[in-house]
């Protein structure tokens, strides 16, 4: 069964197809799985092998010639035999072993057909059916019993190994064309985005209304549903109100600064570019029913419902998440042991000991050395700060795990780390603390949820401001941010000399970012960042974090780009 | 070590670098006691290119920086071309806690007085015999500055407090390093500028072919050139990192055929010399799969090698 993008154990399939195809940098249109599940490797590898010797683009685009014909999976079904057998008879000579996985390919269609029930069976495309039966039977040298026009379409499907993509496509076409009378069309069209003009009024729109959207579908991100809550306005002189306030305690629980002590925050952070906007540093935002505000409290009850998925994904992928934080922890411990300074320890060999000298002649003790011992100075504290925006929407399970992976990761070695994540909503930057430094275990970290806006550079400075607490007294602190480096927030720039408001988006909000990590650096904090997000956006990146940073395009590399990165900044720190 | 050379003759290396290492072997030949520290390979190294590089390195009395990825062979070619200078050769590997004490030599308490117990550099310039520092990118940098005057012109050790040693004119330093493993580091310029650095290639099929050969000469062509197809559709997994680097391992694969010459099927061999050396089930449900596209788990001794 060859279907069209499943996510169950599709890394497994990929890779199968990547290996076969002799490169890894194209996204397979095609996986090929068994019905339980598990990945087909001899179909896999023939996809994998239509890519090596044929143009696997165009033959995806005859496919897609036809998608929308209520015949799609069997015509699939039919036209992969026939690439099947063009591809085996190319790579035979180069990789034998192929006509054993043939084989062993054709005993398992028998096997599976036997397991199968009478229901199952019935649920079949008999003419599929019928034309791997014949593909299988000729394989293992059996007879299967076929019609005069079952035996016609066998012989079709028999694409000879000389074909070439050209050759492949006239053939696909003739058996359609020849056993089906169907002639596909053009590929479907993709319906146009919008204009300029539209999406100019659909951000319009979007802005009046500001939504906090936190996602409530199927876990696929296919259904975003919008939390209502009125926006304070467009204008730039309309700071944020009290109702404002209330709705950010509503969802986000009190904060975890006294009055006296935001004011002070908000005073020395809160200018310039940032003035009228306010920060929020929340804990946990506790339960729905807590909560008086009706549409506080839906975001909570979306919240809570994230958090289960976030739990339950951490729990599917628990043997690749443990994994990696096996390999990132051993990696970070052998960096820390490498930079840290070792504890002198007395020996009988190393470097004297003038003052204990005495002791040799005296009381007969060699141990008058110093050498390295092996405990080490615990120097360092790590700050991780997860962009909670709603352009993460779509990625929250996959975020919250490799923030999960870092923190547990570091945990393990003995260094203390807290996790916030940031978003910005009605003028509000919050910081909501999902681990802080003194708990125990992680899992505060899979509370993350994304929604709202970024206001990268007003949250940068404001962690930088934090208070690094008892745990990260007198130790180097290293703050590492994952990010898609794309800050925007729907309040705009206050410092800004033209009539109109001066939106916080694109060049002058990376600008802001870039000068708000210079000034931490400036203090003496080591920033970094995990880039997660598109090529467009690596720009943006560079210009913000320099060269600190590594980009993360799959969870298997997390543990080498982590450590790669507090490598890198290890080494700024040993240059201080 | 006329093997080697004949080796190399075969290979087609540049006949003045061999006149070259035999006019050095006739000048500095190693003293009695020291020819049980001449190494005897196992394994050659393959790569004339190579070769030949590293040969007039040494010659020109410069010492090498062998620097690559894992697995190609950086260990092999020092070894090799310490034997093929006939020079008593010191190991050093280097790690994170490497220390000048570590290197040059520590004071220790003889009983009577505090005395000078000599270190693998001390012992390899004073007998004038190949170093070979291995993956000298795991020590600090600080660590290594005690061994700036003995790599540069000055080609000397002096150690506080004991005598200077000047290094026998016969005497070099190769180091290797690899870039990508956790704790490695870039060496400072102070230190990278007193080597001449060779960049290691990945072994070429063509090359690996020969080696398998050479070491196992009745495997069946067949098999050898599937394993060989399939060590590079492991780097290249390896390479696009959707498995880490650990399985890729040359020694394993090499070691995977003599346990199949032992009598181990395909499956088992291939199973404890690379699919278990990753630590992770997944990557090593990822590294079965490549293996199972190449090479069935089932082949004996005599589906393998010739008879």
């Amino acid at each position: 069964m060859i279907k069209k993008r499943v996510s169950d154990s599709a890394r497994r399939a990929r890779n199968i197809i990547w290996n076969a195809a002799g490169r890894y940098d194209f996204d397979p249109p095609f996986l090929a799985y068994f019905p339980n599940g598990a990945p087909d490797d001899y179909f896999d590898m023939v996809i994998g092998l239509t890519d090596k010797w044929l143009e696997l683009p165009r033959i995806w685009d005859f496919f897609a010639r036809y998608g929308r014909d209520h015949r799609a999976e069997e015509f699939d079904e039919f036209l992969w035999l026939g690439i099947e057998n063009c591809v085996f008879e190319k790579e035979l000579a180069e990789r034998p072993v192929l006509a054993r996985l043939r084989r062993e390919r054709a005993e398992r269609f028998y096997r599976m057909n036997q397991a199968l029930s009478r229901q199952q069976m019935e649920m079949q495309s008999m003419p599929v059916y019928t034309q791997h039966e014949a593909r299988w039977a000729e394989v293992l040298g059996r007879r299967a019993l076929l019609l005069p026009r079952e035996k016609r379409m066998a012989e079709a499907l028999r694409f000879p190994g000389t074909l070439d993509t050209d050759g492949v496509l006239a053939a696909m076409e003739a058996f359609l064309r020849e056993f089906f009378r169907y002639v596909p069309g053009d590929a479907d069209r993709e319906p146009e985005k919008p204009g300029a003009l539209a999406r100019l009024l659909l951000r319009h729109e979007h802005r009046r209304h500001d939504r906090l959207l936190v996602r409530a579908g199927t876990g696929e991100g296919d259904h975003p549903r919008a939390v209502h809550q009125r926006h304070w306005g467009m204008g730039r002189s309309v700071g944020p109100t009290e109702e404002d306030t209330a709705y950010v305690r509503a969802v986000f629980g009190p904060c975890l600064l006294t009055g006296k002590e935001l004011r002070a925050l908000e005073n020395e952070l809160c200018i310039g570019n940032d003035e009228g906007c306010r920060l929020w540093l929340a804990g946990r935002g506790g339960a729905a029913e807590d909560c008086a505000d009706r549409d506080a409290a839906e975001v909570r009850r979306s919240a809570a419902r994230q958090r289960e998925r976030n739990e339950a994904f951490l729990r599917e992928h628990a043997a690749q998440a443990q994994g990696s934080v096996r390999r990132l922890s051993t990696r970070i411990d052998t960096i820390l042991s490498s930079y840290l300074r070792r504890m002198p320890e007395p020996a009988r060999a190393g470097r004297v000991r003038p003052e204990a000298a005495y002791r040799l002649p005296v009381l007969n003790d060699a141990r008058v050395f110093l050498r390295g011992g092996e405990e080490v100075e615990s120097e360092l504290c790590v700050d991780l700060l997860l962009d909670a925006s709603q352009s993460r929407m779509n990625v929250q399970e996959i975020l919250s795990t490799e923030a999960y992976i870092i923190a547990k990761s570091l945990e393990k070695v003995r260094i203390p780390v807290r996790v916030c994540a940031f978003r910005s909503l009605r003028c509000h930057t919050v910081l909501e603390v999902l681990k802080d430094w003194k708990e125990k275990g992680c899992e505060g970290v899979l509370r993350y949820f994304a929604g709202g806006w970024n206001r990268d550079a007003l949250a940068l400075e404001a962690i930088g401001r934090l208070d690094g607490g008892a745990a990260a007294r007198d130790k180097k602190r290293i703050l590492l941010v994952l990010t898609d480096a794309s800050p925007n927030d729907s309040t705009p720039f206050a410092a800004s000399d033209t009539l109109l408001p001066q939106e916080y988006e694109g060049a002058a909000a990376v600008k802001a970012a870039e000068d708000a990590v210079r000034g931490l650096r400036a203090e003496g904090l080591r920033v970094g960042a995990v880039f997660h997000g598109s090529t467009a956006h690596l720009e943006s990146v560079h210009q913000i974090y320099g060269h600190a940073y590594v980009r993360i395009q799959k969870a298997a590399q997390l543990a080498q780009g982590v450590s790669d990165l507090l490598l890198m900044l290890l080494r700024e720190t040993r240059t201080d | 070590m006329e093997e080697l050379f004949s080796f190399l003759e075969t290979e087609g290396a540049d006949a003045a670098l061999l006149d070259g290492v035999r006019e050095f072997r006739a000048k500095y030949p190693p003293a009695e006691e020291q020819k049980g520290r001449v190494p005897a390979p196992e394994y050659f190294y393959y790569g004339k290119k190579t070769w030949e590089l590293a040969l007039a390195a040494l010659l020109s009395g410069k010492n090498l920086l062998l620097a690559g990825p894992k697995a190609t062979g950086k260990n092999v070619l020092a070894e090799n071309l310490a034997a093929l200078f006939a020079r008593p050769m010191w190991n050093v590997s280097f790690h994170i806690n490497t220390d000048a004490a570590y290197l040059v030599g520590t004071d220790t308490y003889d009983g009577r007085a505090v005395v000078f117990r000599p270190g693998p550099i001390w012992l390899c310039a004073a007998q004038g015999g190949f170093g070979v520092l291995d993956e000298i990118n795991m020590a600090k940098n600080e660590a290594l500055a005690v061994l700036h005057a003995a790599l540069d012109f000055r080609r000397s050790l002096d150690v506080p407090g004991y005598d200077r040693l000047d290094l026998r004119p016969e005497t070099r330093f190769i180091a290797t390093m690899n870039y990508g493993y956790a704790g490695t580091r870039d060496l400072n310029e102070a230190l990278t500028s007193r080597f001449v650095v060779l960049d290691m290639p990945v072994i070429a099929e063509e090359n690996l072919q020969k080696l398998i050969s050479r070491r196992y000469p009745a495997i069946r062509v067949k098999i050898r050139d599937q394993l060989v197809k399939l060590y590079a559709e492991l780097e290249r997994k390896a390479e696009s990192a959707e498995i880490s680097d650990s399985a890729l391992d040359l020694r394993g694969l090499l070691d995977a055929i003599a346990l199949m010459e032992r009598g181990l099927s395909s499956g088992d061999a291939l199973d404890m010399c690379v699919v278990n050396k990753s630590f992770d089930s997944y990557e090593r449900g990822l590294i079965r799969d490549v293996i199972a596209a190449r090479i069935p788990a089932d082949l004996r001794r005599a589906d393998v090698f010739e008879a």
